[in-house]
């Protein structure tokens, strides 16, 4: 399955990977430069977490066309219904997002309908910050939900970076681990070696000091750090080869978001086991999603990048057959309001759907869609509590103990096909 | 010179004399008491960089030579109780508040006096507390705030841990980062009482729920009011507590009286000082805590205990030495120190930060766990690339720091030379030898890129050495 994936890598690493030093190397270091194929038998899967900063309006996204609540709510918001994506005979994709409308029928996009929480909180901040830490009930909450699954999975032995936050704003919250350092990188050179001018060639440090691998019975410690160097080293290289080999294949738009997607491919390219990627769109703070006037044309540019963007990378990852080890996931830190503000814009909001991209998905809309006059204080109620995605993710599909990241078993639905 | 401590020599009478040093670890009174060097376990360049990576942030040439010959009791005087004008010193950084307005800058300012400061214990133990009692600046939004803190952590750093628990139990930056500023009589806000219990002084497992509560009821009345501390006496609770076993119409200052007394609250901070001073991989037994403890509750003498444990036999052995992964400050500042040079720190805060070591932003309460969690694949990478920053010779850091400048005025006088100076300032010579000759031999060693370009080679082999597994050993 994977086929393409390793031939490449054996190519592109040749001989200067450290199985060719095998004989004379101590086990756990032939264990390590191993480590990608005994990752086989591993869960390998990765998670692309995408968060949709200021609150984006779920209605003006996948739009219930042929709910007149729509059109009499949304003056001069509604969006015409001939130029929408339609997916069935109530719903269409905006018509910016036809990209989205295509994976969707391709059977790689699914819509988790109605996604929030109890008492749903109405400020950026608030709201934010919930979504990162997964515990409604404590604003002082002290590590986000992914963090705490990095930690949940950390052992002595296992060195590879397990997430990374690709972008360039301050990590978003949801990272916040108590013990494990989660790196931020805004490019694939953030996590390559450099190189001091005038080294020979032939003459890579990286090189060298792999080559002096070595076990320390007396100092396990040292021991860790050498196999660690070891494994960092290895990894650095192949994502170099990654650049090298690849630098422009893929075709992506020329967004922002886009690159962080090109980045996030890259390295699942490499291969370098890391299970979770965090990305961004919309600039961190208030801004970007948050439309409290003249929304129409500044959340069509956003929605065109994201589906662009989403489509690009989705299309890159299938060309290499790697789409089958990958979940995409939205989200938002709430939706708007159902009617407009008089300034052509929305109202922060509570229930909004969750985006899910991949290859390993049953496809489809999931759950009901929400009404639109029986409201959560103007804007759609949820009926799918965001923690049940969160369990979805991690039980389902990473392979982690959602129990211990959530601190109980929410109910995982049933979208993947594993 | 170069003498190292971590390997018994092969023949088999010294084989014996190392595992009778091992019995002996475990006797309290022999591990505890101070190190006189001997024969068995001579005072060598090693021991002394040792001391200089534990007790300050890395050493200069001069100051590992002034070791040697001063003996480690002597050496450990300069680092527990520095000649030089401190109170000076720490004045002038303490008044110069320009720069000092922002995180950026406050930052910038600690590193710098941690690179310049005549009493280096005193800047890491402050970095010790700022960790153990762990406020994060993007909660507290104040700089001013945020630096009366770190002061008070520095006034007691190496002084009282009871002032300095007392000062923490006041402390505005604290009290808004745990959400504490409002402990209203009708409402007691648990959020200080609970951090104070389980991370501050008891450790989890030595009280009950009920004592957080009850505490709680006598820090009511407490309110951080437009950043300043108040006392608003009818928003105390007068009334009767229970707490750990003692009843009283008690107030803030009684609980931490209260926890003050407990034996757990000295042995965890034994425990955790341990852990930073003298070895992270393995938990010592009571037996060995126990006298530290007990004399430590005596007092809270902070500058006591760190003191026993510097001189000890127990911190100049084998258990102690390269048994503590270096954090991303002790990593950067061991490239500085020795290289006798001041750097942005401006630039050198943003890199710690991407290593994992946010100053003023420690990722919870708990601050930061480091240890192994310091490491991972690019961590390691990132430590590679902020190596590589400071010794290349330009941007971002520029020509600062020049490893062959040092050699040089040390005497060397050439780039051969220079590598052996330079193992020897670094890791103390202390590498195994089939590792050194690696790192020596023709086909490793730096090749002149042509011409005479011997401080570009100089560089390029500084920068093998610091990369190092090694070298990230504290």
């Amino acid at each position: 399955m994977d086929y393409t994936r390793r031939d490449f890598l054996k190519s592109a690493l040749g001989a200067s990977t450290l199985l060719s030093f095998a004989p004379a190397t101590p086990n756990f270091l032939v264990r390590s430069a191993m480590a990608a194929s005994s990752r086989r038998k591993e869960r390998d899967t990765v998670l692309v977490v995408v968060q949709l900063s200021g609150g984006n309006d779920g209605l003006n996204t996948l739009v219930p066309y042929d709910d007149d609540e729509y059109g009499r709510n949304r003056p001069t918001l509604r969006l015409p219904t001939k130029e929408l994506h339609k997916i069935n005979s109530v719903l269409g994709f905006h018509p910016r997002m036809k990209a989205f409308a295509r994976l969707y029928k391709q059977g790689h996009l699914s819509i988790i309908q109605g996604v929030g929480y109890p008492n749903s909180d109405r400020s950026h901040d608030g709201a934010m910050r919930i979504w990162h830490t997964a515990d409604p009930g404590h604003p002082n909450r002290q590590t986000g939900w992914l963090g705490r699954a990095v930690d949940s999975v950390w052992n002595p032995n296992e060195t590879n970076t397990r997430a990374v936050f690709v972008g360039p704003i301050v990590q978003p919250f949801g990272l916040n681990a108590e013990n494990v350092i989660v790196p931020s990188i805004r490019s694939l050179g953030d996590l390559a070696t450099g190189q001091m001018p005038g080294v020979p060639k032939g003459h890579s440090q990286s090189k060298r000091t792999s080559e002096l691998p070595r076990t320390d019975k007396k100092n396990q410690l040292l021991d860790f750090l050498r196999h660690c160097k070891t494994n960092a080293y290895a990894n650095s290289r192949r994502i170099e080869a990654v650049i090298k080999a690849s630098a422009s294949t893929a075709e992506y738009p020329s967004f922002q978001l886009a690159e962080s997607f090109r980045t996030v491919a890259q390295l699942i390219r490499a291969d370098v086991g890391i299970r979770i990627f965090f990305t961004e769109f919309g600039g961190g703070g208030i801004g970007g999603f948050d439309n409290h006037a003249n929304q129409l044309g500044n959340h069509c540019a956003l929605l065109h990048q994201l589906s662009e963007s989403v489509a690009a990378f989705v299309d890159d990852l299938k060309r290499d057959k790697l789409l089958d080890r990958v979940l995409l996931m939205t989200f938002s830190e709430f939706g708007r309001t159902v009617k407009e503000n008089g300034r052509r814009g929305t109202g922060h909001g509570a229930g909004a759907p969750v985006f899910l991209a991949g290859g390993k998905l049953k496809g489809g809309l999931i759950g009901p869609r929400p009404s639109l006059t029986d409201l959560d204080n103007g804007a759609p109620k949820f009926h799918t509590d965001f923690r049940r995605v969160y369990a979805t993710v991690l039980d389902r599909w990473l392979g982690f103990e959602s129990r211990t990241v959530l601190d109980k078993q929410y109910k995982p639905l049933d979208v993947l096909n594993v | 010179m170069v003498v190292q401590i971590d390997k018994p020599p092969a023949h088999e009478k010294s084989k014996q004399v190392h595992s009778s040093v091992t019995e002996k670890l475990t006797d309290p009174g022999w591990a505890w008491s101070a190190y006189q060097p001997d024969a068995q376990r001579p005072w060598t360049l090693a021991q002394a960089g040792h001391l200089y990576r534990r007790a300050a942030f890395g050493a200069t040439w001069d100051q590992l030579q002034q070791a040697l010959s001063d003996g480690p009791q002597r050496t450990l005087d300069k680092l527990l109780r520095p000649q030089a004008d401190i109170a000076a010193f720490n004045r002038a950084y303490d008044e110069y508040s320009s720069g000092t307005g922002s995180a950026d800058g406050l930052r910038a300012w600690w590193l710098r006096r941690m690179i310049l400061t005549p009493h280096p214990l005193l800047e890491k133990m402050t970095l010790f507390w700022h960790s153990h009692f762990a406020t994060n600046i993007t909660k507290v939004k104040s700089a001013r705030m945020t630096r009366q803190y770190i002061q008070l952590l520095r006034s007691q750093a190496l002084n009282s841990f009871r002032a300095m628990l007392k000062g923490i139990s006041c402390d505005p930056a604290m009290l808004i980062w745990l959400g504490a500023e409002a402990n209203r009589k009708a409402r007691p806000n648990e959020n200080f009482a609970r951090t104070l219990m389980e991370s501050f002084t008891l450790g989890p497992g030595n009280y009950k729920e009920k004592d957080v509560q009850e505490a709680a009821r006598a820090f009511t009345g407490w309110f951080v009011l437009r950043s300043k501390l108040r006392y608003i006496p009818r928003e105390h609770d007068g009334n009767i507590k229970q707490i750990l076993g003692q009843k009283g119409n008690f107030t803030g200052d009684d609980v931490i009286r209260i926890v003050l007394e407990q034996h757990a609250t000295a042995e965890t901070l034994v425990r955790k000082l341990y852990r930073r001073l003298i070895c992270e991989t393995q938990e010592p037994n009571a037996k060995l805590i126990s006298p530290l403890a007990k004399s430590f509750a005596k007092d809270y003498d902070i500058l006591k205990l760190a003191e026993k444990m510097l001189r000890s036999n127990l911190f100049f052995s084998a258990a102690a030495y390269r048994r503590r992964i270096k954090s991303p400050v002790e990593f950067a500042l061991g490239i500085v120190k020795p290289l006798e040079a001041v750097i942005s720190t401006t630039q050198l805060a943003q890199d710690l930060a991407d290593l994992g070591q946010n100053l003023y932003e420690p990722p919870t309460v708990k601050g930061w766990t480091g240890g192994r969690h310091w490491i991972n694949s690019s961590t390691m990478v990132g430590r590679h690339n902020l190596a590589l920053a400071l010794l290349q010779g330009s941007a971002p850091y520029g020509d600062k720091l020049n490893p062959w400048t040092v050699a040089k005025k040390h005497g060397c006088s050439t780039s051969e030379s220079a590598t052996g100076f330079l193992l020897d300032l670094f890791v103390q010579g202390d590498l195994e030898p089939d590792v050194r000759d690696n790192l020596l031999k023709p086909a490793g060693a730096p090749v002149d890129a042509g011409g005479d370009d011997s401080a570009g080679t100089v560089r390029r082999f500084a920068h093998v050495v610091v990369t190092l597994p090694e070298f990230n050993l504290a």
